[in-house]
């Protein structure tokens, strides 16, 4: 993916770089909301990312501004602010999702991962498919090969977001902010019952698993 | 170009002295000119009353007896001294009788008609002086002339006296006014300087100052209530950040403390470290201090927080979500978990916090009771009409005696300490009822003492409907 990184601070900017390089993604830094801004327009970019405190201009007006000058990149906003209030502040301005400092790597990189999948054309999809798995959105059933598998309302939420970013990483807190809604983190494993027991559903009197936990960092559904 | 004017003339008190002072005296002046035109003209229409009297006495005597009787009244008023003149002329402009030379108008042909004249007399000095006079002029039906006259004179004196009264007055006034409008001015302008001397001394740092309320409920009472009250809130944030600061630089010096020897500890080891496992371990304990760092300041809003964003939030919805989110985990762990929710409970307040406050709670129960416990979580209207979120456990509990002290931050009793948490849980959960305008208890719970379990308790005003 093609990526321009807005970041003021050298090190963060560096830390990104390297990590998002790493995956195999082209990242472009710039230090500054201004320059950020005419090159964002400038060129076509897969994906922004940005800091919400920027010199020059700062990371809200800048995609408010690229947004009504009909930029539409996805964009990620990165900040130390992480109230909902802010988030929701930065929703509003156009971005697309919202990742507050410190973070881990790999939660950026599911989150561009997941940002980067939402650019495409989408056609409205009414059947997931990962391996044998297959997911019916519009009849709301799940089979495994031939087998059907019976679901609560939220294990198929859970599964269905897991399908939508098969073969990423997603991290325990986008499964609270995106399947529960929360944004907050409980300090116990919740999120790690619940994946047990959907993996117990889907996994169990199979001979390969599809849902596998990646360690530090949350889990991927692949086939 | 402007000249600089002194500094006194922009005092409110000095505005408000000239502004009272020319009001004062555009008043008093125009009382003064009602009052001469008043007595001007009530002088007036009485002497023309008088006027007409003599002239009907003096019509009935030449009614009665002729020109012989008219003369002798004329001669006999004449004799009489006052403001009056008389002068009776026959018919060729000869004067018969009277105290006065002449008529000093035209006569008219028929009836009567007004004059208004001027003549010379010797005051008692004697000096010549103009005098003015009024009369009336009667043509007599035998073609005499008869004028009846009154000697203005003495109105003019009455005149003379006012309009010498109000230049007279005119400084007095003045001096009066301006006295008056100081006196006002600076009962005002010295509210303010007290409001002025407040506030300095908050700039100088005594942020416990406030400013004076008389009690007299006028503008400048009001005005020092709302000062006093935005003080009030002012006070509570810089505490607020005081505490913040101070349990940040008390509560993560420890965890920095003992990350920094663990890293010197490994640096002194060498090469019998596994590096790669020494990184991990220090990023996670990196993790856990920013961890506690977020909840302090998460902490530090919430107690600085304002209700104004509430919105109606559907506590039984909120607690069915988070009852299915932590039974499975409350499960694993060898809990028995129930809940019981009254259904379309709402109370004004933050999701987001409210949420969190129940995880809090179910996070709790679940660390400190031991497997083969039970766990409750409840929602329901409470016999006081309060909404009421509640988590019970057959834990430990926490004795009477530290209940109060467990909702304080960072204090992590005995029995938890080793148990992983920042000891800000509880706090948290006080913290947001208090916004949220309720109550936060610890109660025993169902088990049998010592092993009484806990109950916990959120009590919320309900939303209205």
């Amino acid at each position: 993916m093609n990526i321009l990184a807005i970041e003021d601070d050298l090190e963060m900017a560096s830390f990104v770089q390297r990590i998002l390089s790493e995956e195999g993604h082209s990242v472009e830094t710039v230090h500054d909301g201004e320059s950020g801004l005419a090159l964002a327009r400038s060129k076509e970019f897969d994906l922004l990312i940005v800091d919400r405190m920027l010199p020059r201009k700062d990371g809200l007006e800048l995609v408010r501004e690229f947004r009504e000058s009909g930029g539409n990149a996805p964009t990620l906003f990165l900040s130390a602010l992480g109230d909902v209030d802010h988030r929701v502040e930065g929703l509003k301005a156009g971005g697309d999702d919202y990742l507050t400092k410190p973070f881990a790597p790999d939660e950026l990189l599911a989150r561009v991962d997941a940002l980067g999948r939402r650019g495409g054309t989408e056609a409205p999809i009414t059947i997931l498919k990962v391996g044998d798995l297959e997911m019916n959105l519009l009849a709301r059933t799940v089979k495994r090969g031939e087998e059907s598998i019976d679901l609560q309302p939220r294990e198929f939420r859970l599964l269905e977001f897991l399908m939508r970013n098969a073969g990423q990483v997603v991290t325990r807190t986008m499964l609270l902010e995106k399947v529960w809604d929360y944004h907050f983190d409980p300090q116990t494993n919740v999120i790690d019952v619940h994946i047990s027991r959907l993996r117990g559903k889907i996994d169990k009197d199979f001979d390969r698993p599809l849902l596998h936990t990646v360690r530090g960092a949350g889990y991927r559904l692949q086939a | 170009m402007r000249l600089p004017l002194p500094s006194f003339v922009r005092t409110t008190t000095f505005r408000l002295a000239v502004v009272h002072a020319v009001t004062f005296l555009i008043f008093t002046f125009g009382l003064l000119i009602y009052l001469f035109y008043s007595t001007a003209g009530y002088m007036r229409s009485q002497s023309v009353k008088e006027l007409d009297g003599e002239v009907q006495a003096l019509a009935a005597a030449f009614n009665t007896g002729g020109m012989a009787r008219l003369n002798q009244s004329v001669v006999e008023r004449s004799s009489v001294p006052g403001p009056y003149f008389y002068v009776l002329q026959d018919a060729d402009g000869q004067t018969i009788s009277g105290d006065f030379p002449s008529i000093p108008d035209e006569v008219p042909d028929e009836e009567s008609v007004e004059t208004n004249f001027n003549y010379q007399t010797l005051n008692r000095n004697g000096e010549i002086e103009v005098r003015s006079a009024n009369g009336i002029i009667i043509r007599l039906p035998n073609g005499a002339a008869l004028m009846v006259a009154y000697d203005l004179g003495q109105r003019r004196q009455i005149v003379d006296r006012i309009i010498q009264t109000m230049w007279t007055a005119l400084p007095i006034g003045l001096a009066l006014s301006l006295i008056g409008g100081l006196i006002i001015s600076r009962w005002a302008a010295r509210r303010a300087e007290q409001l002025t001397r407040t506030t300095d001394g908050i700039i100088s740092g005594d942020l416990s100052r406030r400013a004076p309320v008389i009690g007299s409920g006028d503008e400048f009472d009001r005005l020092s209530e709302r000062l006093n009250a935005m003080l009030d809130k002012l006070e509570h944030l810089m505490m607020t950040t005081r505490h913040a600061g101070d349990a940040i630089a008390h509560d993560l010096r420890s965890p920095l403390t003992r990350l920094r020897n663990r890293l010197e500890n490994d640096l002194r080891d060498g090469e019998k470290v596994d590096r790669e496992e020494s990184l991990e371990r220090t990023i996670a304990e990196v993790d856990a201090v920013l961890a506690t760092f977020n909840a302090i300041l998460s902490l530090s809003r919430i107690q600085a927080g304002d209700a104004a964003k509430f919105k109606q939030v559907d506590i039984s919805m909120l607690g069915e979500e988070l009852a299915e989110l932590y039974q499975p985990a409350a499960e694993d762990e060898g809990l028995s978990f129930d809940s019981e929710i009254e259904g379309g409970l709402t109370v004004d307040g933050d999701r987001s916090l409210l949420g969190q406050a129940m995880a809090n709670l179910l996070d709790n129960a679940m660390k400190y009771t031991p497997k083969g416990g039970a766990m409750t979580l409840r929602v329901r209207t409470n016999s006081h009409d309060q909404a009421e979120i509640s988590v019970t456990d057959t834990g430990p509990g926490i004795p009477e005696a530290d209940r109060e002290r467990a909702v304080k931050r960072f204090v992590r009793l005995e029995a938890s300490r080793t148990q992983p948490g920042n000891g800000l849980g509880l706090a948290m959960v006080d913290a947001i009822a208090r916004l949220h305008h309720g109550k936060f208890e610890l109660c025993d719970g169902p088990g049998e003492p010592p092993a009484t379990g806990l109950r916990a308790a959120l009590l919320l005003p309900k939303a209205q409907e």
